[in-house]
């Protein structure tokens, strides 16, 4: 009856939701990751690692000692913190071993609910377990395994070891994994509980006291001699022995053969103690940890970060995984992709809406704050803008302005973002299209969304240089393009002369608005077999980046800036507050 | 060899394996073994179900050293775990076992649902599956529908189940819940497993009277088959039949001509240890008049009469006249004596009253015991009252014919009094006594409900009439169960005027 032969595979140990809260940068997160691989992008401190040592010290194989204040959000000690995973756990992860019986908790693809007897007629879910960690106003962690009715058992060192953690941390001195480090995957895959005391007793035999000087030998005779007159424990030798903290054990790591040599592995480069560490994690057999892989390009070659990569994607482990490498982002084609705003809050990123998108420009998947301009014009004036409103390059803080590939590009790639809940700034224009669709995203986005109240950016900068400026603006700063404006405004005003007087003088009343369809490239009825030609004339004003920061520069050489502020400063003030920088009264000219 | 093929059986990979046990004939023994070979690889952990407290020490003593790898429990503490994990799903409060134990039918309710929440969710019997990949369910015969559900559910979720019951002990019967599982039927049952195995060698009497032991398998196989007990051929020298016809003219009452008497005093006085068993609780109490008091009633581990008085103390709310009255009925349910006509009466008077009036001699001492209620109208005025009656019982000639018959359950009433709260109080009472294990007296009276699970070496069964033993499945059961008690001497106390149709005289 029992012959039937078990599963070629267990099925993992999996997070199906994750909840942290006041843990050190993170105010509160809820997060429900894949079951695969979790790419989690986002801007420098935005809480990717933390997220990843969260898991890390929830899953910890051993009783971590030290908490200090850092560890709790705003070091508010009293508040505590804690860290909760709802887990499904495979069959023999050691929770039926545990000394009080827990319960397994009802899955309902959005949280863990308690089973109850009434029901729709839908299947019962799968069972999980939630299990926490709290650092308490004691600087103590307590582990708990939370259940259905509310009270927690104890969550043991024994069953966290069970469930598995394979940590590839940023860490560069971090060998622990190619240690013998109670917990480690070397650990794990040897589980030779014997060896330490074998160990102990072997290196007892030292003779360490042999070793010693003269000169210190007599030390410890004489130091012998008291103890004995004190009525102390006497007949004093050196020997090996484990102590509080390092045990004998994790002083034994992996070596290997370099060159005739036996040398530790934790000599090698990182990139090679990571891959081994994840190698020996993968050996135990029928294993599949829950694997944290932080920055992943560490160490490694874009060629071994794309085998890393695909090897985690084609495993059954989950993983979660950073990375600032655009190799490591374009490699992970069947991971979700996670991003983290500059609010730390994280949400996914859909992948067949940014695709297009994150091979284009990947940085802004990697920055705090991503503002997505509608266009080179508007990526150029943006950062002008914003550059003035920071009164530094963007980079520095984080922020990144990018090219969303035109109007409807741009509505999609922020509406991908804002469905993952995230913050994202925007830059475009109104063409009247999609009015719901952008209204929706104003109510998510706020001011960090910002849209010209009609038309495009050329039609409302335009539309405030009084007369007597108009020549100025047209002119290019560099001079390069001056001549070729007045070209343009020559054909379209069918004159050879291109002369500022004279296009002013032909154009009379209409010269403003003759100016915006050169800029913006509108093709004259009646020339639509010419309509390239025309079309080409917005690339000789300000359709493109340069373009863009040219009007940006021309607000305010040519005080305009007061004009549109009223618009622009809510916008430059909204992307101050994303990084925590204050509001300012005005842009300095 | 049963026991042979038995201990075959229960090792074997079967997943369902039943084992029919007759009373004495080794199966506590076979179970323990069973589980100590399967704990014995520290990897294992074992269940073992049973449904009294008594039979959960039997079985940790028995399984001694074994560790925490066997789990010793009541089926209905199990419920009742489950249940309190899941309470907000089953729409229970929090403290399932008090809500239980405070409700009527409580533990049967609690079963019917955490039965259906089982049926609604695999998953949690894949979990107790998991922890407990064996399960040994102890006198199997007294599960409800719902009970035997939750082993059922373990099985169909990997768990291999070892099933000892004995069909012909079955008692306990109460007719289903409405939405609760039917009771399981044990031919049916042998069916469906995977082996059956039936324990013919009765241990039990082998130190003792053998002679008795086969008697008693023979008698066995008579009331399992419908058939009846032959008084007349081959009875062996350790059971004795005595005629006597009940005079009582109370229904359920029992009382004796001198000369029918005699055989019965000269059998109870001459043996140190004895159980007179009888079917009903009126019975009980009129027997222990008819060995004028001699013999004590085993009270076993159920009080009924403590419950109650905790529900009306709970309900007075401090309503003096309301304690009084459950304080009458209570010393009424538990012995005799403190009858209205000679005390309750006078006693409810003086409370709904306040003592108002000045008195002297007997009512004057009952208005000291009304004032104990006066002045603490709840569970501690009723327990320095009840103390302070046991005190005038003993030294108060009024109070000398008050019988407490139920002393153990009296003194837990005065008990009571020590705690700030009422239903803490009783919840650690009977946790104590669950976990206690009071052992009956060596000689006592008891009704064969209470006496189920234990052995003696002599035992009277009496009346053995028609009203005690119709020809009826759960009389059958009775009679097999009170005559499978004793290990040395058996006496039969029949009747010819109204004789049992399951003997042939």
């Amino acid at each position: 009856m029992t012959d039937t032969a078990p599963p070629a595979k267990l099925p993992a140990a999996a997070i199906y939701a994750l909840t942290i809260e006041r843990f050190r940068g993170i105010t509160s997160l809820k997060w429900k990751p894949s079951r695969g691989v979790n790419v989690i992008l986002g801007g420098g401190d935005v809480g990717k690692t933390t997220i990843l040592e969260a898991i890390a010290l929830l899953l910890s194989p051993v009783n971590p000692t030290t908490l200090s204040d850092p560890d709790y959000h705003d070091r508010d000690i009293e508040a505590g913190f804690s860290i909760e995973a709802v887990l499904s756990l495979p069959a023999g992860a050691g929770m039926s071993g545990q000394m009080k019986p827990s319960w397994p908790w009802e899955w309902t693809g959005e949280e863990a609910a308690v089973p109850a007897l009434e029901h729709d007629g839908k299947l019962a879910g799968e069972p999980v377990y939630r299990v926490r960690v709290r650092g308490t106003e004691d600087l103590e962690l307590a582990y708990e395994i939370v259940q259905p009715d509310g009270s927690t058992d104890s969550f043991p060192v024994a069953l966290r070891r069970a469930i598995g953690l394979v940590r590839l941390s940023g860490d560069d001195r971090n060998d622990r994994d190619l240690r013998l480090v109670q917990g480690s995957a070397l650990d794990r895959l040897l589980s030779d509980k014997g060896l330490r005391s074998r160990m102990a007793s072997e290196l007892a035999k030292n003779d360490v006291k042999n070793e010693l000087t003269t000169e210190a030998q007599t030390k410890l005779k004489n130091l012998d001699t008291t103890f004995q007159r004190e009525s102390l424990p006497a007949g004093l030798d050196l020997v090996i022995t484990g102590g509080q903290g390092a045990s004998i054990a994790s002083m034994i790591g992996l070596t290997a053969d370099r060159s005739g040599i036996q040398l530790p592995l934790a000599s090698w480069g990182a990139g090679t103690r990571r891959l081994s560490a994840l190698a020996i994690a993968e050996q135990n057999q029928g294993d599949a940890p829950i694997t944290l892989v932080d920055e992943v390009e560490r160490g490694l070659e874009p060629y071994r970060q794309r085998t890393l990569i695909e090897k985690l994607q084609t495993g059954s482990s989950q993983v979660f995984l950073t990375t600032h490498s655009p190799a490591a982002i374009s490699s992970a084609a069947t991971s979700l992709i996670w991003y983290v705003d500059h609010t730390g809050q994280i949400g996914p990123l859909d992948v067949t809406k940014i695709a297009k998108h994150r091979k284009t420009d990947p940085e802004a998947f990697l920055s705090r704050l991503a503002i997505i301009a509608e266009g080179a014009t508007e990526l150029g004036f943006t950062t002008a803008i914003l550059e003035r409103a920071f009164d530094s390059v963007l980079e520095q803080h984080g922020v990144h302005v990018s090219d969303g590939g035109g109007h409807e590009a741009t509505l999609g790639i922020l509406e991908a973002l804002a469905a993952g809940g995230l913050q994202f700034g925007g830059f475009a224009d109104d063409e009247g299209k999609h009015p719901t669709r952008w209204a929706k995203l104003h109510t998510k986005l706020g001011k960090l969304l910002f849209r010209w109240p009609s038309l495009c950016i050329e039609e409302n900068i335009i539309a405030v240089v009084p007369d007597d400026k108009l020549q100025a603006f047209i002119t290019d700063p560099i001079g390069e393009k001056t001549g070729i404006r007045l070209r343009t405004l020559a054909d379209r005003l069918g004159i050879a002369d291109k002369d500022f007087a004279a296009l002013k003088a032909k154009a009379g009343a209409d010269f403003k608005a003759r100016i915006v369809e050169a800029a913006v490239g509108t093709v004259p009825t009646g020339k639509e077999s010419d309509k390239n030609e025309y079309k080409a004339h917005a690339g000789r004003w300000f359709k493109s980046v340069d373009g863009g920061r040219e009007l940006a520069g021309k607000l305010f050489s040519l005080a305009l800036w007061p004009a549109l502020k009223p618009q622009l400063l809510p916008f430059c003030n909204a992307a101050r507050t994303a990084i925590g920088l204050t509001e300012i009264a005005d842009l300095d000219g | 060899m049963s026991d042979a093929s038995v201990h075959t059986a229960l090792r074997s990979d079967a997943p369902l394996v039943l084992v029919e046990a007759p009373a004495g004939c080794g199966k506590t023994h076979q179970g323990a073994d069973y589980a100590c070979d399967v704990a014995a690889d520290r990897s294992n952990r074992l269940l073992i179900l049973t449904h009294t407290h008594a039979a959960c020490s039997v079985f940790a003593e028995r399984t001694r050293g074994s560790g925490s790898r066997v789990e010793i429990r009541t089926i209905d503490s199990l419920i009742a775990h489950i249940a309190t994990a899941y309470h907000l799903g089953l729409g229970l409060p929090a403290d399932v076992p008090t809500w239980a134990r405070r409700t009527p039918d409580g533990y049967r309710h609690v079963a019917l649902r955490v039965a259906a929440l089982l049926k609604r969710h695999p998953m949690i019997a894949t979990a107790l599956a998991k922890r407990y990949p064996v399960v040994i369910c102890d006198e199997h015969q007294d599960c409800s529908g719902d009970q035997h559900a939750l082993g059922m559910a373990m099985l169909d979720q990997g768990a291999r189940l070892r099933v000892f019951a004995d069909p012909v002990q079955r008692i306990f019967k109460e007719a289903p819940l409405a939405g609760s599982n039917p009771a399981h039927d044990w031919a049916t049952l042998a069916k469906q497993a995977h082996a059956f195995e039936q324990l013919d060698t009765p241990h039990r009497w082998r130190s003792g009277c053998p002679d008795l032991g086969r008697w008693t398998l023979l008698a066995r196989t008579a009331l399992k088959n419908g058939g009846k007990i032959d008084l007349r051929n081959n009875i062996p020298a350790s059971v004795s039949v005595v005629v006597a016809e009940n005079q009582a003219r109370r229904n359920m009452e029992y009382q004796l001509a001198p000369t029918d008497r005699r055989a019965i005093d000269a059998f109870t006085r001459s043996h140190a240890s004895l159980l007179v068993l009888t079917r009903y609780n009126e019975t009980a109490r009129s027997l222990r008049a008819f060995f004028n008091r001699r013999l004590p009633l085993w009270e076993g581990h159920t009080r009924s009469a403590l419950e109650k008085l905790v529900d009306a103390i709970t309900a007075g709310n401090a309503d003096c006249p309301k304690l009084a009255a459950a304080v009458v009925t209570f010393m009424n349910d538990i012995g005799k004596g403190f009858s209205p006509s000679a005390f309750g009466d006078r006693f409810e008077k003086e409370v709904r009253e306040g003592c108002t009036t000045r008195s002297r001699g007997k009512p004057a001492t009952i208005q000291e015991l009304a004032r104990f209620l006066l002045a603490e109208p709840d569970h501690r005025g009723v327990a320095k009252l009840l103390a302070r009656l046991a005190e005038l019982k003993q030294g108060d000639a009024d109070f000398a014919d008050i019988e407490m018959d139920h002393s153990r359950e009296f003194w837990e009433a005065v008990r009571l009094g020590n705690f700030e709260d009422l239903e803490a109080g009783l919840a650690e009472i009977t946790h104590r006594r669950a976990y206690g294990r009071p052992k009956p007296p060596d000689a006592a009276i008891s009704t064969i409900h209470k006496a189920k699970g234990l052995e003696c070496g002599n035992v009277v069964v009496m009346p053995c009439d028609s009203t005690t033993f119709p020809d009826r499945e759960d009389a059958r059961c009775l009679l097999y169960v009170a005559i499978s008690r004793a290990k040395e001497r058996l006496m039969l106390v029949v009747s010819r005027a109204d004789p049992s149709p399951l003997f042939q005289l």
